[in-house]
C-alpha cells in the first residue's frame, strides 16, 4: 500500500476518525486501530468501537492499492505534528511507515482482515432526510443537553428522533428535564429511533465549515450521518421512548415574557448562593408588585435575591435547579423569552418568544 | 435453552482469543431454534456482522456438539424500538400503527385528527367494539349499535347518537363501520367529519365537478357522519345533506350521525331533516359514572399492558369530571410521567407531578352539595325532598339524590341513608335499583342525571 496526501488533509480527517477508535479502553486491541484502505486511487480511514464507526475519504495524489490497521491516535498526534506539505505512507509486512521531509517513524500495525466488518447501509430501504447544517447545529446542542448518563436506563441516553402530524421532532430526556425541536416541519415518511447521544456529540464534532448540508439515512439496524467527506454510522438504542408529549403543559398559570440577558443573570447570581443546596433557587412571581423575584435558599454563605420588572399574570412558587434553568436559557436563540410556571410541583416550561420550534422543560424540585 | 448457550459459550471460550470472547460473545444469547436454524441474540448491529463474520462456523458447531441440531444460524438484534418506515403513502396504516411503540397511540393521534388519519373508508381499525367498554352511561347506545350491524338499513336506520363531547361517540359509530365491514368487505362505508362533506361540497361546486363528489357520496351502503352539529348554518350543504339522506334512506341504505346535541336544539336546522334524523329514535352516550370510569382505565391498562394501581386508577376516575377524552388523556400523561421518572403511576400521583391539566383542577363535591343541588335541581326545598313523602316527582328527586351518592362519591347504602336523614339502607338500595333501571328506557332522566352529574362539581 502506498499514499501520497496532504499533511492538514490527513491531519484533519485522523484527528475526526482517532477519537471515536477506543483507545485502550476495549479489550480488544484491535479497536483501538484506524483502518487505512486504498482501492482505487480512494483512501478511506475507518475507525470502530462497535456502537459506532467513523469512514473519511482523502484525497490522494499518487496511490498503490492495500490495507492496513495501526494505532489510531499515535498515527493521529503523529501526523498533526508534521509541517505542511505532502505525506507518504506505505507499508510493508504489517508495518506502516509515514515520511514527511527528513521526518519518518514506523509503527506495528495489524491485519486488516481482523479489523470488525461495517454494516452496510441499503439506501433504497432507508428514510432519509437532509438538513441545513446551521439547522443540524442549532437543534442538536439544544435537545442533546436534556439526555440522561444513567445507563440503567438506556434510553433515556439517547436522542429521540420521531414524526409526528407530519413534521420531523428531536427530544431527549434525563427525567428531571426534558427538551424537543421541531427539526423539519414537512417530511413525508415515519421514523422513530432514538440515536445514541453519543454518537450526536460525535457528529456535531466533525463537522468542518466546509459542509454545508448533513444527510441523515435511518436504516432498519442503524442510521447514518453524512457530511461532506465523512460518514458516521452507529446502533440505534433499544427500548422505547417515553410519551414525551403528554408531560409538556398545554397551558401554564403564569407566563411571563422576559429578556434572555436579565433571567441569566439573576439566575447566575442566584446560582453562587445556591451552590451548598444543590444548585436549587426559588423563582416566585408576584401580580402586586409586577416582578419576578429569583432567590437562594439562605444558608452558610449567605443568600441572594433579585427582580426583574415584567408584566406578571398571576402569583406563583416554584423552585429549580439553577443549573437545570441555565442549561435551559443557554439553549435559547432569540434575546427574548418565555416562562411558564403553573405551582410549585408543575413542570416549568421555557420557550423563544417568537419561534415555537424549541420546548424546554424542567421539572421542579420540592421545597 | 439457556443452559445450553452457556456450555456453547463455554466451549467457545477455549477457541477463541481471551479479547475476542469478552467483546464478540460474552453478551450474546440463544433466542430459539426454528427448522434448524439457530436464532442468536446480539447487542447491535455491528455485532451482528461481526458474530457472523468471526465465528458463525464455530457456533453452528459447537451447537450441534450440545445436542441442538441446526444447519445454520441468525444474527438478530434483540428487539429494539426503533422503526423506520420509508413513506407514508406506501405503507399500510396498520403498518403505521405497529410503529408506534405503545398500543394506546393511535388513539390520541385519532382523537386530535381525525382527518389526517383517514383511508378511503374514513375509518381507524383500533376503534372496535372489543376495546369500547360498556357501562351504564352507554349501554342501550351500545345495544342499538350492535342491532345497526346485525340488520344495516333495518328498524334502526337513521341511527342518531348524540352527547357531549369526548364520550366516546366517535368510537362506537366507527366500531359499528368497521364490524360491517368484516362482515361484508364488498360493503361501501365512509365515515365523515360534517366538515368534511361540506368542504367536498364546495369543492365540487367551485370547481364545477359534481361527479366527482356524486361518486363518493351517492354510491354509498353506509354513511356515518360524524360531529352534525357543525352544519349549522351551511345553507347549501344542509339542501345537499338532505338529498343524500332522503335517498339513502329510501333505498334502505344505512345512514348513521353523531351530534352533541338534539337536532331541534341545532339553530336553523330545517325542520324536515331535524324530524327524519330522530324518526328511528335517538340514543345518547352519557359521562360515565365513577364506577364506569374504573372500568375504562382498567380496560386501557391491560390492552396497553401496563401495571397501574387500583388507587391510581381510582385517583383519575374521581378528579377528571370531565369526559372520555380527558381520562383517557390523563391516564396517558400517568403512565408517561412514570415511564419517565421510573416510578409506579401511584407514587407519581402522591408526588404531586401530574395534575397539570384543567380537567383535574375542577372542585369535588360533598354529600350536602348533591343534595342542594338535585332539590335545586327538581325545584323543591331540600326539606321537601328529604321528606317521606310518596308524591312521585319528591321521591324521583330523592333518588336521584341517592344514585349520585353512591356512583359519583361512591357511599355504601348505610352511609348514604344517613347522609339523606333516613334510617333504613333497604330504602335507598331500592331506590339506586329503581334508578338504575329507569335510566335504560327513561331518556329524560338519563338527560337529568347527565346534567346533575356536572353541576354537582360546580
Amino acid at each position: 500500500m502506498e499514499i501520497n496526501v496532504d499533511q492538514s488533509k490527513l491531519a484533519k480527517a485522523l484527528a475526526v476518525v482517532s477519537k471515536v477508535a477506543t483507545n485502550g479502553k476495549t479489550t480488544l486491541p484491535i479497536l483501538n486501530n484506524v483502518l487505512i484502505r486504498v482501492l482505487d486511487s480512494k483512501v478511506t480511514l475507518t475507525t470502530t468501537n462497535l456502537d459506532m464507526a467513523v469512514v473519511d475519504y482523502l484525497p490522494t495524489s499518487k496511490s498503490k492499492n492495500g490495507e492496513i490497521t495501526v494505532p489510531a491516535r499515535l498515527l493521529a498526534d503523529f501526523v498533526a505534528n508534521l509541517p505542511k506539505g505532502e505525506v507518504k505512507i506505505t507499508t510493508s509486512d504489517m508495518k506502516i511507515t509515514t515520511s514527511s521531509g527528513k521526518y519518518k517513524s514506523t509503527m506495528n500495525g495489524s491485519d486488516a482482515s481482523d479489523f470488525p466488518e461495517l454494516p452496510e447501509l441499503n439506501e433504497e430501504k432507508s428514510v432519509i432526510y437532509k438538513i441545513p447544517v446551521e439547522d443540524f447545529k442549532e437543534g442538536m446542542s439544544a435537545v442533546k443537553i436534556c439526555a440522561s448518563n444513567d445507563t440503567t436506563r438506556p434510553a433515556l441516553t439517547g436522542v429521540y428522533f420521531n414524526t409526528a402530524d407530519g413534521a420531523l421532532f428531536v427530544a431527549a430526556t434525563d427525567g428531571y428535564r426534558l427538551a424537543e425541536k421541531k427539526l423539519i416541519s414537512e417530511v413525508s415518511s415515519e421514523v422513530k429511533a432514538i440515536v445514541p447521544a453519543n454518537t450526536i456529540s460525535e457528529v456535531l464534532s466533525s463537522l468542518s465549515e466546509e459542509v454545508e448540508e448533513v444527510e441523515i439515512l435511518f436504516d432498519e439496524a442503524e442510521v447514518c450521518f453524512r457530511m461532506g467527506e465523512i460518514e458516521i454510522t452507529s446502533k440505534y438504542i433499544d427500548g422505547s421512548f417515553p410519551d414525551y408529549r403528554k408531560l409538556i403543559p398545554e397551558k401554564v398559570d403564569v407566563s411571563l415574557t422576559l429578556k434572555k440577558a436579565d433571567i441569566l443573570r439573576v439566575t447566575k447570581l442566584a446560582a453562587l448562593f445556591a451552590r451548598e443546596v444543590g444548585g436549587s433557587i426559588i423563582l416566585e412571581t408576584s401580580s402586586a408588585e409586577g416582578v419576578l423575584k429569583v432567590s437562594s435558599v439562605a444558608n452558610e454563605f449567605g443568600e441572594n435575591t433579585s427582580e426583574i420588572e415584567t408584566e406578571v399574570s398571576g402569583d406563583a412558587k416554584v423552585i429549580l435547579n439553577s443549573r437545570y434553568l441555565l442549561d435551559a436559557l443557554n439553549a435559547l436563540s432569540e434575546e427574548e423569552l418565555k416562562l411558564g410556571i403553573s405551582g410549585s410541583l408543575q413542570p416549568v416550561k421555557i420557550e423563544n418568544n417568537k419561534n415555537t420550534d424549541y420546548i424546554h422543560i424542567v421539572m421542579p424540585l420540592k421545597g | 435453552m439457556f443452559d445450553v448457550w452457556k456450555n456453547v459459550l463455554e466451549e467457545m471460550k477455549h477457541k477463541v482469543s481471551h479479547e475476542k470472547f469478552l467483546t464478540y460473545l460474552q453478551e450474546t444469547t440463544l433466542e430459539g431454534v426454528e427448522d434448524g436454524v439457530a436464532k442468536i441474540g446480539v447487542k447491535n448491529i455491528f455485532m451482528s456482522i461481526n458474530v457472523k463474520k468471526n465465528f458463525n462456523k464455530e457456533i453452528i458447531k459447537a451447537l450441534n456438539n450440545n445436542g441442538v441440531e441446526v444447519k445454520s444460524a441468525e444474527y438478530i438484534v434483540k428487539d429494539s424500538g426503533n422503526k423506520v418506515k420509508k413513506s407514508r403513502e406506501v405503507i399500510s396504516r396498520d403498518e403505521i400503527l405497529k410503529t408506534t411503540e405503545r398500543k394506546s397511540k393511535p388513539t390520541r393521534i385519532i382523537e386530535n385528527n381525525p382527518i389526517r388519519s383517514s383511508l378511503s373508508t374514513g375509518l381507524i381499525p383500533e376503534f372496535n367494539f372489543d376495546n369500547f367498554v360498556v357501562g351504564t352511561n352507554n349501554d342501550v347506545a351500545v345495544y342499538t349499535a350492535k342491532m345497526v350491524v346485525k340488520d344495516p338499513g333495518g328498524k334502526r336506520n337513521p341511527f342518531f347518537l348524540y352527547g357531549k363531547s369526548g364520550v366516546g361517540k366517535t368510537h362506537l359509530v366507527q366500531a359499528i363501520g368497521n364490524e360491517l365491514l368484516k362482515q361484508n368487505p364488498k360493503l361501501k362505508v365512509l365515515y365523515v367529519p360534517i366538515n368534511r362533506f361540506y368542504s367536498d361540497f364546495i369543492d365540487a361546486l367551485k370547481a364545477n365537478k359534481p361527479e366527482a363528489f356524486t361518486k363518493k357520496y351517492y354510491n354509498l351502503d353506509v354513511l356515518i357522519v360524524d360531529d352534525f352539529q357543525m352544519i349549522i348554518g351551511k345553507d347549501k350543504s344542509q339542501d345537499e345533506f338532505f338529498n343524500l339522506f332522503n335517498e339513502m334512506y329510501l333505498s334502505k341504505r344505512q345512514i348513521i350521525v353523531t351530534c352533541d346535541r338534539l337536532p331541534d336544539e341545532i339553530k336553523d336546522l330545517d325542520v324536515r331533516l331535524s324530524s327524519r334524523l330522530t324518526q328511528s329514535g335517538a340514543y345518547d352516550i352519557q359521562l360515565p359514572s365513577f364506577e364506569d370510569k374504573c372500568a375504562i382505565l382498567q380496560s386501557k391498562a391491560e390492552f396497553d399492558g401496563v401495571e397501574i394501581e387500583r388507587e391510581a386508577i381510582e385517583y383519575i376516575a374521581e378528579n377528571v369530571k370531565t369526559n372520555v377524552r380527558d381520562l383517557n388523556s390523563e391516564y396517558e400523561k400517568l403512565i408517561a410521567f412514570a415511564e419517565l421518572r421510573g416510578m409506579s403511576p401511584l407514587q407519581i400521583i402522591s408526588s404531586g407531578y401530574t395534575n397539570t391539566s384543567s380537567s383535574l383542577h375542577k372542585n369535588t363535591t360533598t354529600p350536602k352539595k348533591i343534595i342542594s343541588t338535585v332539590a335545586k335541581y327538581y325545584e323543591m326545598p331540600v326539606s321537601t325532598m328529604l321528606s317521606k313523602s310518596r308524591v312521585a316527582h319528591i321521591k324521583n328527586a330523592r333518588q336521584v339524590a341517592m344514585y349520585l351518592m353512591q356512583n359519583e362519591l361512591g357511599l355504601s347504602t348505610t352511609k348514604t341513608a344517613h347522609e339523606l336523614g333516613m334510617k333504613d339502607h333497604t330504602t335507598v338500595m331500592n331506590g339506586v335499583r329503581r334508578i338504575n333501571s329507569e335510566m335504560k328506557m327513561n331518556f329524560k332522566l338519563r338527560e337529568e342525571i347527565g346534567t346533575l352529574r356536572e353541576t354537582i362539581y360546580e
